[in-house]
């Protein structure tokens, strides 16, 4: 593994939740256009985020909650601007 | 400043569109419906009475969930739960680099083959649960309501550096338990730098 390789992968988090300057960005991206191995593991790592988001949403909020708050909007008159 | 949940008037009623995000997460920090459910009505009640002290045009959704987190970690020093071993470094595992080093020929599969295909994607809110509840407030804010490592360090009042750490042994948490869930062999720590 080359140095671009271990910067790549230090960087790697930080580049899948867009935490990342442009030109690191740029740096990132096109050393993983460069190197499958290291392409892998990105798309691996950017997979396992997007499960994560997407086994959780499937829980809403109850209906009786809902209406809960609905009503706490609603009990009084908004605040005066 | 992105447009994640900004919201251009202080009228309560525009915090509803964040109750499925706020249940949503509750729910991995109680576990138990009965629990989130409450956690969020006293999340909103919260925020009704201080409302006036919520800017118009920030974050809203930020700022309830500074309330929840606030409230649940509260609700937790009340009931003390064993100390979580949080800000120590732990060993690295990706199960992506142990089955490599199996032998597994990842560099031919789709991360979804990976994931899906060798039974790692199903206990997914269970591991999550499991993780200690400081990296898991992290994971789940990052992860899944897509805060910026700003806002989380804001919401919890860590430092962003803190927030990295966290998030990154989190999710190496998170992996290593999808891995035991699977039927495989206690995951093997990996020496950090060891590639």
């Amino acid at each position: 593994m080359g140095d671009h390789c271990e910067q790549t992968m230090r960087r790697l988090s930080t580049y899948i939740d867009r935490e990342l300057s442009e030109a690191e960005v740029r740096k990132v991206k096109a050393h993983l256009d460069d190197c499958p191995p290291c392409e892998q593991v990105f798309d691996f790592q950017a997979e396992m985020k997007r499960l994560v988001r997407k086994e959780c949403c499937t829980d809403d909020a109850p209906m009786r909650l809902r209406a809960w708050v609905r009503q706490l909007a609603t009990e009084k008159p908004k605040p005066a601007k | 400043m992105d447009q994640r949940g900004v919201a251009m008037s202080s009228d309560f009623s525009l915090f509803e569109r964040h109750l499925d995000a706020l249940y949503r997460s509750a729910l991995r920090l109680t576990r138990k419906p009965e629990d989130a459910e409450d956690l969020v009505q006293e999340t909103y009640l919260r925020a009704y009475r201080y409302r006036n002290r919520f800017k118009p045009g920030t974050n809203e959704k930020a700022w309830l969930f500074t309330i929840m987190t606030n409230v649940f970690r509260n609700r937790l020093r009340q009931r003390p739960a064993p100390e979580d071993p949080i800000d120590q470094p732990g060993a690295d595992f990706s199960i992506y680099e142990q089955l490599r080093r199996e032998g597994m020929p990842v560099h031919l599969m789709s991360p979804e083959e990976i994931i899906v295909d060798r039974g790692f994607g199903g206990e997914v809110k269970r591991a999550l649960e499991e993780l200690p509840v400081p990296m898991r407030m992290v994971v789940v804010l990052v992860d899944v309501e897509d805060f910026s490592y700003k806002e989380v360090a804001s919401i919890l009042g860590i430092k962003i550096g803190t927030v990295m750490s966290r998030l990154h042994r989190g999710r190496q948490a998170l992996q290593k338990k999808l891995w035991e869930y699977s039927g495989r062999p206690k995951a093997p720590s990996l020496a950090v730098g060891a590639r």
